[in-house]
């Protein structure tokens, strides 16, 4: 059943926490991402007021990360979805909200475990998530993070290069 | 309180136009240089405090912000320069020893910058490294005074070599195995973080070289690069045991270092925590003093005691070498460690880093790196003991010119330390003394040491190690030499340039222009 | 909508005995999750579904965004014509169940068709509840109930698209500008957001001494009602209907308990909704107030399975069985019934309440159970109160785990919450956390967070 959205194959954002350095360059490259222009002065300075980040960094101290959908195969929030607005797209994995059907009834937010949608208030109410930078070859926030903390790969790449455990032992023999 | 008299380095230009408030400057600098208004919406950069990491600079995304060093700190004077009259204002406020950190940055002459290599053209030809073999493996550890070979020959065919069966008499002794003649020179874990460690382990293991522990112990997260470690003895001996030792391929017994020759080293207690305190087997919180000298080492033979005792506690199956200082006896020095039974000699020149020294000593005591091999090789050569030691030279190799000259001038290999550091993010800000390394390198604080992700720290030093060598090989070829061996002191391929006499002697070449 | 009735006679997909391989009952969340599931698992099977609606395909909740505007009957639909095409779904529109035969494995409906099924799935939601009132004017029985409250002009009920259309048109026709809606629960305050936004006053009358006593607290509701009286509206608490007036066939207004007589020209009924489960014969079904099913939603008779609001299925924080009429469940109670009627094995897993609405801008959220006396044996209260900015955050502990949470105002991350509870964290490590108003992933006891981060939670 896990595999029947081709799951295995798409690639995703893995987050490796011990080297996020809470710069959140991440959230500026994904506002400047969505915004009109996509320049970055130009958005910051002009188009931002409806731009909201969606990928989020959390910080206590020195802990911090950044987290971004993740793109569930059995996503809670298609499954809470009342308008059929939230879909997985069965041929890329990708779950995306269609702004034109979302009505704003949150229950998306009210599922997902991670946290990751937040409301966007600034036109029409909608939820507001990562879509994986669909015309990217590379999600922005991933692109643009100077510590390689977030890593864009298929699962298979992820368990040959597994992340989140200590780097430097693999030599170990 | 009394007004400071010392004067910004810095000058943090910050373009409005191109400022997005997006505040990644103030979360990125440790020094708390900027800081965000949020009443006005603006961000305010304090030069004051500002130590020119250009950390900042490299992460805004808008480019908005330029750190300009200030060259109109004082009114210009060429014999009372900015950098004297800082000092004077900094002591003058704090009556100490002035720190600093990383190698010199005075105007002491770079002899490879007089130093010219030399190309093939007609008489030999140059070799193409991309399509015929090029030799750069080098081996480090004490050679044989002359080969025995036992030879079987098979008596029926007496004429042909094939039936002959050939056996290396003469027992070797133990060798490092170098891909390449470069090493990654003595960091410890303390003055730099775990992560730099693991990123040159890393790539040393990879690349088929070596990284040098430094007096800090070996953390247990590098064990698995045991076969790609040179284990250091110093003056403190800081996390050595008979495990210790025997994890290394090597073990290199620290006399001094060129950065702060004759001086020894102070990690303050605060500083000892955790894993440092159990990496360097001493309680947690206590100051991990280096003395200046090895207190059972006050002459040659003492030196050779704690060699062949090294040995002995490793079987004799690992190579046992001594760092020291350039300094101006150092190759009456060099000939007597040598004599000692070191069957490597590091020696470390005027220009090499350090995380921690006096700003007086780093300046002003020592000899530059390349002198000290020259002389050091002549030395050996003209004694007939060059054979029972290599010669790894160390303080301030920038690029692989720098390499090549060192092992034409008479080293077996060199140690990068700081080109290693820059590979990874250093900027030279020379604050490494302070803890608060933007680039994650020289700290211990976990906000700051997260920011080198040793994943791409290893890449990078791959790639340098990957570039350097090609450019060696590059090199080789146009001087029509295809094994680095070849190049071993290999003086007549070295040429001076704008350098007088006595520096020619010294260094053993001729001046450009010079033939046969 | 067109009709589907010619399709059966060039459905290839259908087999001479006539026998259908997989038979639903209901069109909404639950009946197409399970359409969907075994389509995934069969791929030739026949799937049809029978449903009492006159419309191929909306959503149930969107209703009153319907009402207020926000959406036409172009965009109230949740799938699209395309599913039911790609799925291969045979749809009867306007065909209600009548009768089930559980042992013989057919059915009969009201226009006297027989369906004979291999597999058949219950999804056939709620049913409103209309309580039994006296009513003056009548000219038959002197009371309005279920079974006639819609002869009345005026008097609705609000589950279905074809109430809200007729809610709509009536409005539009008669010129309403005033509503009363009986009941303060979460459809009548849903009924009286859309009603606010198109600028029609609204009275609402609740039994108990606040609205939304279900699923909210006391605070919760408070939040709410203020917000709800300063729009002009007016809330009549510990109070019900107990006569209606008619006058030619329309409602003309109504008499309180208390006493308050009230002019009235349309009047919604929202009291709350049973599980439609009319045409199940008694004994016939395991069967509390709706249909009681096992993990796998198994009914009590063979070959049959049933999921969504029709069901008590397993209720993870009491540990027994319950009604909880939510669409998340419905849809995976549907697609776990749809895996196992298909031949698969799938768990449902449980599950417990949860509501988000948004009333007046006001956003909130509940979940599990909110109403407990505080500091009971047993439970922990966590709270939040920001009076100024309305800004409230409950969390209800029991045994270190989260059984409940109420979010007004501030939802931001609601789902971690619920994740909370589904997972059965212990959380007795992040208490001081809990209920602050920017609580996230990186406050999270750390295994779990790390799971969330680096972990299995990404695994698909």
């Amino acid at each position: 059943m896990r595999e029947r959205h081709g799951d295995c194959k798409m690639k995703k954002i893995y987050i490796q926490e011990e080297y996020c350095i809470g710069c959140r360059l991440c959230e500026i490259y994904c506002q400047v991402k969505h915004s009109k222009s996509k320049k970055i002065i130009k958005a910051f300075k002009e188009e931002m007021i409806d731009i909201l980040p969606r990928v989020l960094v959390e910080e206590i101290g020195y802990n911090s990360f950044a987290i971004q959908c993740r793109h569930c195969s059995d996503a809670p929030c298609v499954e809470a979805c009342i308008s059929g607005a939230m879909q997985k797209n069965k041929n890329t994995g990708v779950v995306t909200c269609d702004e034109d059907k979302c009505v704003g009834c949150w229950s998306c937010i009210m599922v997902c475990p991670y946290g990751v949608i937040r409301r966007n208030l600034s036109g029409k109410k909608i939820a507001s998530k990562c879509d994986l930078c669909i015309d990217e070859e590379i999600p922005v926030c991933v692109q643009n993070c100077p510590n390689e903390a977030l890593k864009f790969m298929d699962k298979d790449a992820k368990e040959k290069n597994p992340v989140g455990t200590k780097t430097g032992r693999k030599n170990e023999k | 309180m009394a007004l400071e008299l010392k004067q910004s380095e810095f000058e943090i230009e910050r373009d409005k136009n191109k400022c997005i408030s997006c505040e990644v400057c103030v979360r990125q600098c440790s020094n708390d240089v900027h800081e965000y208004d949020s009443d006005q919406d603006t961000l305010y950069s304090d030069n004051s405090k500002c130590v020119g990491c250009r950390r900042c600079e490299t992460l805004c995304p808008t480019g908005a912000l330029k750190i300009r060093n200030r060259e109109d700190q004082f009114k210009t004077n060429y014999n009372w320069t900015s950098s004297h009259l800082s000092n004077i204002y900094r002591q003058a406020d704090s009556g100490g020893v002035l720190l600093t950190g990383m190698g010199s940055d005075r105007a002491h002459t770079v002899y490879w910058d007089h130093i010219l290599f030399n190309a093939a053209q007609v008489t030999n030809p140059s070799i193409d490294p991309l399509r015929e073999p090029m030799e750069i493996r080098t081996f480090i550890g004490r050679k044989p005074e002359r080969l025995d070979f036992e030879i079987n020959r098979n008596k029926d065919s007496k004429e042909s070599l094939k039936d002959t069966n050939i056996k290396l008499k003469t027992k070797v002794p133990p060798q490092l195995d170098l891909s390449t003649p470069i090493m990654f020179s003595a960091m410890s874990y303390g003055s730099v973080s775990l992560n730099v460690c693991k990123s040159l382990a890393a790539a040393a293991s990879e690349f088929g070289t070596y990284y040098n522990t430094g007096e800090g112990g070996l953390h247990k997260d590098l064990y698995g690069y045991a076969k790609n470690t040179i284990v250091q003895v110093a003056s403190g001996r800081y996390g050595v045991d008979v495990d210790y030792l025997n994890k290394g391929a090597a073990v290199e017994i620290k006399i001094g270092q060129g950065a702060k020759p004759g001086i020894g080293g102070h990690l303050p207690g605060e500083k000892v925590t955790g894993d440092i305190s159990n990496t360097r087997m001493i309680p947690e919180g206590t100051d991990a003093i280096s003395p200046a000298p090895h207190h059972d080492i006050y002459s040659i033979e003492d030196l050779a005691q704690l060699i062949y005792a090294l040995k002995e506690a490793t079987n004799w199956l690992k190579p046992v070498g001594v760092k020291v200082s350039a300094v101006h006896n150092i190759a009456p020095i060099a000939s007597g460690i040598v004599r000692a039974g070191a069957d490597f000699v590091t020696i470390d020149g005027l220009r090499g880093g350090t995380g921690a020294a006096p700003q007086i000593i780093r300046d002003n005591v020592g000899i530059p790196i390349e002198l000290a091999i020259a002389s050091v090789d002549e030395r050996l050569r003209e004694e007939g003991i060059r054979y029972r030691s290599s010669i790894i030279a160390a303080g301030s190799i920038r690029s692989s010119a720098d390499v090549i000259k060192a092992i034409a001038l008479g080293a077996d290999a060199v140690y990068i330390g700081t080109a290693a550091l820059v590979a990874i993010g250093c900027h030279l800000c020379q604050k490494c003394y302070t803890g608060k390394c933007n680039w994650g390198i020289a700290t211990q604080d976990p906000y700051l040491t997260k920011r080198l992700n040793p994943e791409i720290g290893t890449r990078k030093l791959l790639n340098l190690l990957r570039g350097w060598s090609l450019e060696i090989k590059e090199m080789l070829g146009g001087a029509g030499i295809n094994a680095i061996e070849s190049l071993k002191s290999n003086r007549e391929h070295l040429r001076g340039i704008n350098l007088n006499d006595r520096e020619l002697a010294v260094l053993g070449i001729k001046h450009a222009g010079e033939a046969w | 909508m067109k009709s589907k009735n010619d399709n059966r006679k060039n459905n290839k997909m259908f087999k001479d005995n006539e026998t259908i391989d997989y038979l639903i009952i209901g069109n909404s969340a639950a009946g197409l999750a399970a359409a969907e599931s075994i389509r995934e698992l069969d791929k030739s099977g026949e799937i049809m579904i029978l449903t009492g609606e006159n419309y191929l395909n909306y959503s149930k909740p969107m209703i009153t965004y319907f009402l207020s505007g926000t959406v036409n009957l172009d965009m109230i639909h949740f799938k699209d014509d395309k599913f039911y095409k790609d799925n291969r779904l045979d749809v009867r529109l306007n065909t209600r169940v009548k009768s089930i035969d559980t042992d013989k494995m057919f059915l009969i409906t009201d226009d006297g068709n027989r369906y004979e099924f291999r597999k058949l799935l219950i999804a056939s939601g709620g049913r409103p509840i209309v309580p039994k009132i006296k009513a003056i004017g009548t000219k038959s029985s002197g009371f309005i109930d279920g079974t006639n409250y819609d002869k009345t002009e005026g008097i609705f009920t609000l589950t279905n698209l074809e109430d809200a259309v007729r809610v709509k048109n009536y409005i539009e026709k008669n010129g309403i500008k005033n509503i009363s809606i009986l009941g303060g629960g979460l459809i009548g305050l849903k009924a009286a957001e859309a009603f606010l936004e198109k600028g029609i006053d609204v009275n609402i009358i609740e039994l108990a001494d606040r609205i939304l006593a279900a699923t909210f607290d006391r605070e919760a509701s408070g939040i709410i009602e203020k917000k709800l009286k300063s729009t002009g509206s007016n809330i009549y608490m510990n109070n019900t209907i107990e006569e209606i007036h008619i006058g030619s066939g329309k409602i003309t207004g109504y008499k309180l308990k208390d006493g308050e007589k009230m002019e009235c020209r349309l009047l919604v009924i929202a009291v709350g909704v049973n599980p439609d489960t009319g045409f199940i014969s008694s004994g016939s079904l395991d069967m509390a107030r709706g249909i009681i099913v096992d993990d796998h939603m198994r009914t009590s008779a063979k070959n049959i399975y049933a999921a969504g609001d029709v069901v008590e299925g397993p209720d993870m924080i009491s540990g027994g069985k319950r009604n909880i009429a939510i669409w998340p469940l419905a849809v995976r109670q549907g697609t776990a019934a749809g895996l196992n009627m298909a031949g698969g094995n799938k768990k449902y897993g449980g599950g417990f309440f949860m509501n988000s609405v948004e009333l007046l801008g006001i956003p909130s959220i509940s979940m599990g159970i909110t109403n407990v006396a505080e500091e009971k044996e047993g439970f922990e209260v966590l709270k939040y109160l920001n009076t100024n900015q309305d800004m409230y955050r409950k969390v209800i502990i029991k045994n270190n785990r989260i059984i409940g949470v109420i979010l007004v105002n501030n939802i931001e991350r609601a789902g971690i919450y619920s994740g909370l509870i589904r997972n059965e964290i212990d959380i007795s490590s992040v208490k001081e956390n809990i209920s602050r108003e920017d609580f996230g992933i990186i406050h999270l006891p750390a295994d779990y967070k790390k799971h969330l981060v680096v972990g299995e939670g990404i695994e698909v």
